[in-house]
């Protein structure tokens, strides 16, 4: 019906209220786990507060008991069960909740149910002999998620790997690219310096003729003008002899014979040093040149110059390289993204099989394939796949195996009397839990004749299974031979001759087996190794141990005879208020959390104790001594099943005949005792 | 652990109960709410509202005392009012479909206002009072 589940939580928790918290914080974590939206968690956790709240108050009544939280996510919807194994509950016309007839009745009762009806998509209430559940679904209504696809491909490692790859090779390259830029516009800023340098210092050579010459300005000024139209880096030159007049002048020969004014700011006696000045809109160099003869200053030569061309050229060489660069690095990610993807292939591939594998295909196993880190992990994973699906086959195996036990504790319940007889003169009550789901003891009250019972407690030796097939097969015998044979004797001589054959080597059982007569009010009966009777004797107000002597049932004897012989048959008559209780060493020996024992003398402590009130019913004995053990063995796990026939002599109808034969018994009684 | 405060106001002119509610009202806190509740019927005051602005969570046991109540309070010619429930509150008031059942308001005022007409001004003469 469902697709298989996502998980499986499971959580068993004491059915209190001060519990309600932990129970709230594992459904709060299981729903987020299926991703539940805030509004859904929140409606979800108060249902399940209804549900909790509803077992502790209805199904145990505020009393000892456990509860159970089963949460199973699938894909589409969650279904939580709450188990308890207390009373179970009859939902109003296990119907709808009708929220008005709610207002109207103005009872709070259904309210809680209402809202679970509301807040779940669906409600059943299952309920069995051995517990009950609340199941409710509650379907997930994920979200459509915009714009998520392209965010998780940024989350994915080949995104990732490209950008960072990216962001590296960018960082390298930019970084060279800046070194080398600046290297290069360094030496070609250098070389222009060089270069006018070199030209100021031919014209000062050239000059230093002239000033010793002294030719005609005209001419050298001419010369000047053609420097400057060959160089266009050249702004200005200009010649001065030594006392600053202008002796040529490369923009304008009206200048001649005038004062030389260096440019504002710019010291005129710094040589051969280019210094940096604003012209116009462009910054421009200022060189002065000293023009020398024999060591004496005759005269200088200035330069003005721009460097703005080499910026041009170096602007253009620039966008070249970034232009090219960046194809460079276009081609280099898509490469890289590419190469990412053969990386990661085979990540894709474990992936897409592991996704598989929790959908359940246990069976293919990974290619072994890829580079090393990728065959170690295919390795691995197909070791975990074979060891999980042998795992799943045993559990699957054991499940089946469990399913059986709870099947023969069904049958074998079915095999308990479930109702006892009503016996005239006797008050009984009886009461059987076993440890496990399977018990090895037996308990049976039944009629044999018109006025004779039979009672019988018995533990078969060993547990679970086997005991429990032999309690049944026991319990058979004894219903068989009981009405048959007359004497509790006969009648457990014949059971065993019967079990010793049949039952499996190494087990026995011990039984304790009496006939009541409800005319005599007596009680006959014999014990194979089992137990003794726990007699309160109404008279003395003490306590007997009644211990015929005998052999246990079903152990293999050399001798015919010898279980026959071993067998003692005792009878005792019943006057009015004597009680007795038949057991199994359930109750005796079981124990608290420091080992020790209950002991059979609490159990006569008890009776003592309980046994004379006339007025006690042995349904509320039984209630109060099963108590006594609980709290005795605390939270200890019983490890014995428990079993016992409590009965007490209540002579109810008075009538004169039935009064005067009382009276003799009890007549009868003293006298023995007085002899004894 | 859970707590929960409860303060009562009273309104003598209009008769109208104001119960300002904090905290969270659960299985543990509920009956306090209810003896809160049940004194006013007692007292024959059947007009309340119900302050929730300082509720964080309402459980079936907390639902369950204005269900429970809001009929008798109908047939006496008063209401019940729930007044700021807060977004978790609301939800679930609504899912719940109690929105058939009581009323609630976004602020004290509207759920005033709707009692009578004019009941802000008789606040203010409260307050002068004082």
């Amino acid at each position: 019906m469902f697709r298989r589940p996502i998980k499986e939580i499971n959580a068993e928790f004491k059915a209190e209220e001060k519990y309600l918290d932990s129970i709230q914080r594992t459904v709060r974590e299981s729903c987020i786990a299926a991703s539940m939206n805030k509004k859904e968690i929140t409606s979800v956790l108060l249902a399940i507060e209804e549900g909790a709240t509803n077992i502790i108050r209805h199904a145990y009544l505020y009393e000892k008991g456990l509860m159970r939280v089963r949460i199973v996510i699938y894909k589409k919807l969650v279904v939580f069960s709450l188990i308890d194994y207390g009373r179970s509950f009859q939902p109003d016309n296990s119907g709808k909740v009708d929220l008005h007839k709610l207002v109207e009745s103005g009872r709070k009762g259904g309210l809680g149910f209402y809202m679970i009806q509301k807040i779940m998509d669906s409600v059943e209430y299952i309920s069995t002999a051995a517990f009950n559940e609340l199941r409710m679904i509650k379907r997930i209504h994920k979200e459509k998620e915009k714009g998520r696809p392209f965010l998780r491909w940024m989350l994915t490692l080949r995104f990732k790997f490209s950008v960072w790859t990216f962001i590296i090779v960018s960082m390298i390259i930019g970084g060279s690219i800046y070194y080398f830029d600046h290297e290069i516009s360094d030496g070609m800023y250098r070389h222009k310096h060089e270069t006018v340098q070199a030209l100021g210092t031919t014209i000062a050579a050239q000059a230093s003729g002239y000033l010793i010459n002294n030719r005609s300005d005209v001419e050298f000024d001419e010369l000047l003008v053609s420097y400057k139209r060959a160089n266009p880096e050249l702004r200005l030159i200009v010649l001065t002899d030594a006392t600053k007049m202008i002796r040529a002048h490369s923009d304008d020969i009206l200048f001649i014979r005038k004062q030389y004014q260096a440019p504002q700011g710019l010291n005129a006696y710094i040589y051969n040093t280019p210094q940096t000045f604003e012209l116009g809109n462009e910054d421009v160099e200022f060189l002065v040149i000293p023009i020398e003869l024999r060591d004496h200053l005759i005269g200088k030569v200035y330069i003005i110059y721009t460097t703005e061309g080499i910026y041009y050229q170096l602007a253009d060489a620039r966008t070249q390289i970034v232009i090219l660069t960046m194809i460079l690095l276009l081609f280099g990610i898509i490469g890289i993204y590419l190469l990412s993807d053969y990386f990661v292939s085979p990540i894709l591939k474990i992936t897409h099989r592991i996704r598989r594998f929790t959908s359940g295909d246990l069976e293919t196993e990974l290619p072994l394939e890829g580079a090393e880190e990728f065959f170690e992990i295919s390795k691995a994973f197909n070791q975990m796949i074979t060891r999980l699906s042998q795992d799943r086959k045993n559990i699957a195996a054991r499940e089946k195996m469990a399913k059986e036990i709870e099947v023969a504790s069904e049958i074998q319940k079915t095999l308990l009397p479930n109702k006892l007889p009503e016996i005239q003169n006797l008050d009984i009550e009886s009461f059987y839990r076993a440890a496990s789901l399977v018990g090895g003891d037996l308990y049976d009250i039944f009629q044999v004749s018109e006025k004779r019972y039979c009672m019988v407690v018995a533990d078969v030796s060993g547990k679970g299974v086997p005991a429990s097939l032999v309690m049944s097969m026991l319990r058979t015998v004894i219903q068989i031979y009981g009405r048959q044979l007359q004497s509790p004797k006969e009648i457990i001589v014949a059971v065993n001759d019967y079990m010793k054959i049949n039952i499996p080597p190494g087990m026995f059982v011990t039984v304790f087996l009496q006939i009541y007569d409800v005319e005599t009010n007596e009680i006959v009966f014999v014990s194979a190794g089992h137990n003794p009777m726990v007699y309160f004797n109404s008279d003395t107000k003490k306590i007997e141990q009644l211990n015929p002597k005998g052999m246990p049932v079903g152990l293999p004897t050399r001798d015919e005879n010898k279980f026959a012989d071993s067998i003692i048959e005792e009878r005792r008559v019943m006057c009015d208020d004597d009680c007795f209780i038949i057991f199994t060493d359930g109750i005796t020996e079981a124990p608290n959390r420091e080992g020790d024992q209950f002991g059979i003398e609490r159990l006569e402590e008890f009776i003592v104790a309980h046994a004379p009130d006339s007025e006690i019913r042995m349904s509320a004995l039984s209630e109060k001594l099963i108590d006594l053990i609980d709290d005795y063995t605390g939270f200890n796990k019983a490890t014995d099943d428990i079993s016992f026939i409590l009965a007490r002599m209540q002579i109810k109808s008075s009538t004169p005949i039935e009064k005067q034969k009382s009276e003799n018994r009890l007549l009868v009684r003293k006298i023995n005792s007085d002899k004894a | 652990m859970d707590n929960i405060s409860i303060s009562l106001k009273e309104n003598e002119s209009k008769e109208i109960s104001e119960i300002r509610v904090d905290g969270v009202i659960d299985t543990l806190t509920a009956a306090e709410l209810e003896e809160v509740i049940e004194s006013l019927l007692k007292r024959d005051r059947f007009k309340m509202i119900v302050d929730l602005a300082g509720v964080e969570y309402i459980s079936s046991a907390g639902w369950g005392i204005f269900i429970s109540h809001i009929k008798d309070i109908h047939e006496n010619g008063g209401d019940l009012k729930l007044a700021n429930m807060i977004e978790n509150v609301a939800e679930i008031y609504e899912l719940l479909e109690f929105d058939n059942v009581l009323k609630a308001y976004v602020s004290l005022e509207d759920a005033r206002e709707d009692f009578g007409d004019t009941i802000s001004s008789d606040n203010s003469k409260k307050k002068g009072h004082n």
